[in-house]
């Protein structure tokens, strides 16, 4: 295959395009063969991907199809399909979502397929994260399902002469009296019938107690194939005639240029096609280079044989220290930064006439995705004129307009295929990694071109969690009372990056990023309350901040929750009494409907939760060794997940090692809607938030982060992971957000715990075991 | 052409000797349930059977394979039945999935050699394979649901 | 087997006859030289008997003949097999019964002659590369059966045999005379009365047929087997051939039990796999041997390193080296056992048995030598599919781990595992071995 198509490439680089064949979603087929075997997945679909389907093609409806609304539809034969614009990394996000929608239509769990659906305008804004998936999903499919229902059911009813009204429905059969009809005969007889947006508003949604599939473990769609190997990431991609690219990239994140490539010495590695100098209008990637091969390995390969001469952005010398020196400096300068709207921003009063201050600062590290599949995308023009990009990603809607930019082409003539993420973690929402796959196959006239980021590449490429500086500020009164506190905090903004236009105004007219201060806005009833959001403008330069796994709050709590215990302590006061004293359903901590019913209280009730589970303050402990807690409302105060963690922990003086022995877990997310998923997601945050505590952190050094693979950065692995348990307290309320609350408690409750144990407040992310050693020799 | 047998399939592949055996696998023979996570042995997402035992096929070189028997996530149980499989469904380990063929051919390998593994043994075994989902409590607890699987297996004959 | 697996054996023949050529340039006319034998005509060799053929096809594999006589892309027998050295590059000869180019005219006199005395038909003195000092303690029904196969069943194969490209004197054929004279001890195998019929046949193959002196016995400066320090461990081609004497250091003694299984299947489940260049020697040679034969050898070896055959499983030192292989929660205090934990406990695993092929790291072979050598050589590069355990790889790290690395996980191994002192050097060995580049295999 190569061999043609680099006879073309080097005949035609920007005359027309050779016909391109079947390179079309059709086309869309493994062709690979080796000595005449054949394996792998056909996956001759047209669009999006099932995946509970072995070869990730979506069902199609047999025959005539009920539509109610965009969302799904149902068959003569019964099955319903519901569309999923969320992508799947790890959630069982359509499974939730479907099981929603299932349970309002009233069907069976096992006639129940799901679609991922590839991006069109329909579907409106497509996003997946910041654990809004199902928060955001929850009234819509209700309603959607409802529709359906309703329309079944009046119909049945009409059939027989009789009153909607009179009917009943359970797993998709209608009934009345001796008469029952299925879902399927009626879809079959013919059925049509849709609802606009105001009747759809004005539908019965079944009660909470009526829920059947709601709070019910069901068979997640997406699991069995990720147990064969027949799931399909972006990795897997694979379009007849594509070539590989691999990245060289340039010295700096932004503002590089290539003065020259040399790749005579790649010219006899076998299966080398040639290297591309990117030219991008959009911006995104400046000074890439694009090394093709006809394998992976001969890209590979011929990339550690080509020299490029680049000039550098002018962060090429930029390191961590700098980046926070330069958040302190910021942090001093109390003209910059956002305030935050909290009841009362002005602390000067609070602080000028405090009988008593206390002041911290908190410092944490860079941390990177990691994500297991590295990036990757594949592009290509297809014979409709219709540039395609196959790929996982969180954030279709933000990129599709770079990609027109960089591909020079509206909007409309661009489609992204939807596929598996082999983890997401926030990496994903930044979909700058398609846009050097999208030139490059621009730069060869639309021929499909399968960009892959080895990890190293896609370490130095991460859009990283910021380094954090913060500084805390708590004023007391002559009795002991906390009557004002300051938090300014410091970092490099993805949303301020990335997509500006999102960020709300602060009470002094700057902009902010919530996704940076998110959590210092928190529910404590702490007299006047000032919140400064800072962008750090060296970071963001440096590289393009990332949402990781909760963003912000994986800083911004780490700083107040270890904070709270450090007021606590030096009142003397027990730091459980103290938090619960200071989280008062009152006031802005009152609550509102719908996500924030209970306020505080809800909060102060997971709180007393995981103290009782964990036995903290009352457990009798050997020496070194003691429970620390936090408490955080997970992502925002617009949507908090009530979450409280305890963390136990023994302290080696000799070695400086922090044994974790046990973590406890409590939420109040409202509605559980599924709940094994749930008790996942919290699971694999709270480890993360221990990884990020104990074992993950990089740092900027010559403008690029230090650690590129396993060799040097050290994730949690299974020998690491201590015994959990998790509660979810019992609710009705509207269902908000798991995916990042976890990660949110355990660092604080680590440093809490460390000083319990040791009498050493450590205030710096991750916490290795030098760092105990040093502050244990004081 | 090196020639070694895949899934219980001879296969002779035409490529450089020192390809990794998980690109041949994966862009050659076509398999991409196989997963490419590192590319320096440090993961486990790309593990395979080579010979029996759990191999990284990102480190391993294609030339090297000759004549061996591999087999991948793809050839583990033709129906996707290995007890490892379905004690990962039970216990629905996989989140993102990427790591899981890994994780499953690792952990299928170590019960071919302990088939009754204790927690330490497990630890041992499987933290060389990372998940950054941080599936870790079910994959353990699932490693010992399979093995009580297999030996029930082997005690009814 | 590689090339340089030789040459650095080579090598030492050499510097040892550069030596004699200055001490004795002269004198050894009258021993030197020898009369060339009459070519025999192919047609008419006699027709050999089946089972002597098939005698011969073992015998032959258990001397790795076609190991040294066949070029990495050449037909077996066919020579040409380059053998580098730092004097230049020789090539080993034609074997096939080949009239024009290769041992078609040899009579079964001439080939014992070369096989016993190390002189070729025309009457030409061998290089000592050709182990002939030992293959000289061959029966001569043996050194037949050889004779016999080579004639029945290798094809013959023209080549055109590449010239050695040695400077002179070192080209000079009639120095090995010398060579010879000092060092080469003629004769058959003499049976030891002292010991049992299975001892002395063990002796015979060891000695003779499968030449382990040749690489684990040190030599002398003008690269002789040195007779006072039998199979007392020597370096071949920056490879251990290690001590198979009392001085072994195996935490596990070596007993006739686990020789017989390293040279029956390549493993030995107290001390490690075949790799490097005895993975050939293994997987390629003594394994044809019958059952009884590696019995003997096994029970000979044993002898020479001293050893008891107690069952070692319970042993003290298998204990306590499956108990330092419990995984160990603090492992991310040091480098070298973070990275062993990471990239390479998934596959050194045992329980509370040592299985078969799961080299247990405490008490092999490669981490309790004197030397990193063998250690460093397997963590660059790996074992391939055909030998160490058949039909297993294990992966190299060359491409995936840097010096420091690997330095700080051989040093966790010698220092946790097998708890032996520091090996000096190490840094240095592994940096060393990694310019060498990967050898082909
Ligand atoms: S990809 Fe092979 S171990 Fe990570
Ligand atoms: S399930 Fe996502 S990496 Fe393991």
């Amino acid at each position: 295959m190569g061999n043609k198509l680099l006879s073309r490439l080097a005949t035609t680089p920007s005359g027309k395009a050779p016909h391109a064949g079947a390179m079309t979603r059709r086309g869309f087929l493994v062709s690979m063969t080796a000595a005449g075997v054949a394996f792998g997945f056909p996956r001759p679909s047209v669009a999006a991907m099932d995946p509970a389907a072995a070869d990730g093609v979506p069902i199609t409806p047999d025959g005539a199809a009920f539509e109610p609304t965009l969302w799904y539809w149902i068959d003569g034969d019964g099955r319903v399909n519901v569309n999923i614009t969320r992508a799947e990394m790890g959630q069982h996000v359509g499974t939730a979502i479907a099981r929603i929608l299932a349970d309002e239509l009233e069907v069976a769990w096992e006639s129940v397929h799901i679609t991922h659906v590839d991006t069109a305008e329909k579907w409106g804004t497509m996003v997946t994260g910041g654990s809004w998936s199902v928060w955001q999903s929850w009234p819509v499919y209700r309603q959607a399902g409802a529709a359906g229902r309703t329309a079944l059911i009046e119909a049945a009813a009409q059939k027989w002469g009789v009153e909607a009204s009179a009917c009943s429905v359970r797993d998709g059969v209608v009934s009345n009296g001796g008469n029952s009809i299925s879902y399927a005969e009626l879809v079959a007889g013919g059925l049509e019938r849709s609802f606009t947006e105001d009747e759809l508003k004005a539908l019965p949604l079944k009660p909470h107690s009526q829920l059947r599939l709601v709070g019910q473990d069901v068979t997640a769609l997406d699991i069995a194939n990720k147990t064969d190997g027949k799931t399909i990431y972006g990795l897997d991609a694979k379009v007849e005639g594509m070539v590989y690219g691999v990245p060289l990239l340039p010295p700096t994140r932004l503002g590089a240029s290539v003065s020259s490539v040399d790749d005579s010495g790649a010219r006899d590695v076998k299966g080398y096609l040639q290297t591309l100098t990117l030219d991008d209008p959009s911006g995104t990637v400046p000074g890439w280079v694009v090394v093709l091969g006809e394998t992976l390995m001969a890209a590979k390969w011929a990339s550690e044989r080509i020299e490029v001469d680049w000039s550098a952005g002018d962060t090429a010398a930029v390191t961590e220290a700098d980046i926070n020196d330069r958040s302190r400096a910021l942090i001093a300068d109390e003209t910059v930064g956002a305030i935050l709207p909290t009841q009362t921003p002005d602390t000067t009063g609070a602080f000028e006439g405090a009988a008593d201050i206390l002041e911290a600062e908190y410092v944490t590290q860079t941390v990177l995705h990691f994500q297991l599949e590295p990036l990757n995308a594949t592009v290509f023009r297809n014979d409709d004129g219709i540039w395609e990009i196959h790929t996982g990603n969180q954030w279709q809607s933000l990129i599709l307009p770079t990609l027109s930019s960089a591909l020079d082409v509206p909007a409309d003539k661009i489609v992204m295929r939807t596929y598996m993420l082999g983890g997401g973690f926030g990496r994903r929402l930044n979909g700058d990694y398609t846009v050097p796959a999208a030139l490059a196959s621009k730069a060869l006239d639309g021929k499909p071109v399968k960009l892959v980021f080895f990890r190293e590449d896609d370490a130095q490429f991460d859009s990283p969690r910021s380094p954090s500086v913060q500084k805390l500020r708590m004023a007391f009164d002559a009795d002991n009372g906390v009557v004002g506190m300051e938090h300014h905090a410091a970092a490099g903004w993805p949303t301020g990056v990335m997509v500006p236009s999102f960020m709300p105004k602060g009470v002094n007219d700057e902009p902010y990023d919530p996704f940076a201060i998110d959590g210092a806005d928190h529910w404590y009833s702490v007299g006047a309350h000032r919140v400064r959001a800072i962008s750090n403008d060296l970071a963001n330069k440096t590289f393009r901040p990332g949402w990781l796994r909760s963003v912000g709050p994986g800083w911004t709590n780490f700083a107040v929750e270890s904070f709270m215990d450090e007021a606590a302590l030096k009142l003397g006061a027990d730091p459980l009494e103290f938090r619960l004293r200071h989280l008062k359903a009152e006031g802005q901590n009152a609550g509102s409907a719908p996500n924030a019913v209970g306020g505080a209280s809800r909060q102060a009730n997971v709180l007393e939760r995981v103290a009782q589970m964990s036995g903290y303050g009352t457990a009798d402990l050997p020496a070194d060794t003691a429970i620390g807690i936090a408490t955080t409302f997970g992502q925002s105060r617009t949507m908090p997940t009530w979450t409280a963690g305890a963390v136990q922990v023994r302290v080696d003086r000799e070695t400086g090692r922090i044994e974790v022995q046990k973590i406890w877990l409590a939420f109040d997310c409202g509605t559980v809607v599924d709940p094994d998923s749930a008790l996942a997601q919290c699971e694999g945050a709270a480890l993360w938030g221990l990884s990020m505590a104990l074992y993950e952190g990089t740092t900027f050094e010559d403008g690029n982060v230090s650690d590129v693979n396993l060799g040097t950065y050290t994730p949690l692995r299974m020998i690491d992971t201590p015994p959990m348990e998790i509660a979810f307290v019992d609710s009705t309320e509207v269902p908000v957000g798991l995916g990042e609350p976890g990660t949110t408690v355990i660092a604080p409750a680590i440093a809490n715990a460390i000083h319990s144990a040791v009498g050493v407040r450590l205030r710096q992310l991750p916490i290795r075991p030098a760092d105990v050693l040093s502050a244990l020799k004081g | 052409m090196i020639e070694f047998t895949i899934n219980g399939r001879a296969v002779s592949v035409d490529a450089d000797p020192q390809t990794p055996l998980l690109w041949a696998i994966r862009d050659e023979i076509g398999l991409t349930g196989t997963k490419f996570g590192c590319g320096i042995g440090m993961c486990g997402a790309c593990t395979v059977h080579v010979g029996g035992r759990a191999t990284r096929s990102c480190i391993t070189l294609l030339g090297d394979v000759a004549g061996t028997e591999i087999t991948t996530i793809e050839g583990l149980d033709e129906a996707g039945n290995h007890p490892v499989q379905e004690a990962w469904r039970n216990l629905r380990v996989p989140q993102c999935g990427y790591c899981q063929s890994g994780q499953i051919m690792q952990a299928a390998a170590l019960l071919h050699d302990i088939p009754n593994p204790s927690d330490d043994d497990i630890d041992a075994v499987m933290t060389g394979n990372l998940c950054r989902c941080m599936t870790y409590p079910r994959i353990r607890k699932a490693v010992r649901e399979a093995a009580t699987a297999l030996s029930g297996a082997q005690d009814n004959g | 087997m590689k090339s340089k697996d030789i040459s650095y054996m080579l090598k030492r023949f050499l510097l040892g006859i550069l030596a004699v050529a200055v001490i004795a340039a002269v004198g050894f006319g009258v021993y030197t030289y020898k009369p060339a034998m009459d070519p025999v005509a192919r047609d008419d060799q006699p027709a050999f008997d089946a089972d002597l053929v098939e005698q011969g096809r073992i015998l032959a594999a258990a001397g790795y003949c076609a190991t040294c006589h066949t070029a990495s892309d050449g037909a077996p027998y066919a020579g040409n097999y380059p053998m580098e050295t730092q004097f230049g590059t020789i090539y080993s000869t034609n074997l096939t019964p080949d009239v024009d180019t290769g041992i078609g005219t040899y009579s079964q006199a001439a080939f014992r002659r070369a096989m016993h005395e190390g002189v070729d038909r025309e009457g030409n003195h061998l290089f000592p590369a050709f182990p002939y000092d030992h293959f000289t303690k061959m029966s001569d029904a043996d050194v037949d059966a050889i004779y016999a196969y080579i004639m029945t069943e290798v094809a013959p194969v023209q080549t055109v045999q590449k010239e050695n490209e040695l400077p002179f004197p070192l080209n000079l054929r009639m120095l090995q005379s010398g060579w010879k004279l000092l060092f080469a001890d003629f004769g058959r195998y003499e049976a030891d009365e002292a010991h049992s019929d299975e001892w002395n046949r063990g002796a015979y193959l060891a000695e003779g047929v499968t030449h382990c002196g040749a690489c684990h016995t040190p030599r002398n400066a003008l690269g002789a087997e040195r007779e006072d320090a039998q199979f007392a461990g020597a370096e071949i081609d920056r490879w251990i051939a290690p001590a198979l004497t009392a001085g072994n250091p195996s935490h596990v003694p070596w007993s006739a039990a686990e020789f017989k299984s390293y040279l029956e299947s390549g493993v030995a489940t107290y001390h490690g796999v075949a790799a490097g260049p005895m993975g050939p020697v293994v997987h390629a040679g003594v394994r044809a041997l019958p059952e009884a034969d590696i019995a003997a050898l096994s029970i000979y070896l044993a002898d020479k390193v001293g050893a008891q055959d107690d069952d070692p499983a319970g042993s003290a030192a298998v204990m306590a080296s499956l108990k330092a292989n419990r995984p160990d929660p603090q492992y991310r205090g040091d480098l070298g056992a973070r990275l062993y934990a990471t990239a390479c406990a998934s596959c050194h695993y045992n329980a509370e048995q040592i299985a078969q092929g799961r080299p247990d790291l405490g008490i092999n072979s490669a981490t309790n030598l004197d030397d990193p050598t063998n250690l460093i050589h397997v963590m660059l590069d790996g074992v391939n599919g055909p030998v160490g355990i058949a039909g297993v790889v294990m992966p190299g790290f060359r491409q995936a781990l840097n010096d420091e690395e690997i330095t700080a996980i051989a040093a966790y191994l010698r220092d946790k595992r097998a708890e032996k002192p520091a090996w000096a050097n190490l840094a240095t060995t592994v940096s060393e071995i990694r310019a060498q580049g990967r050898a082909a295999h």
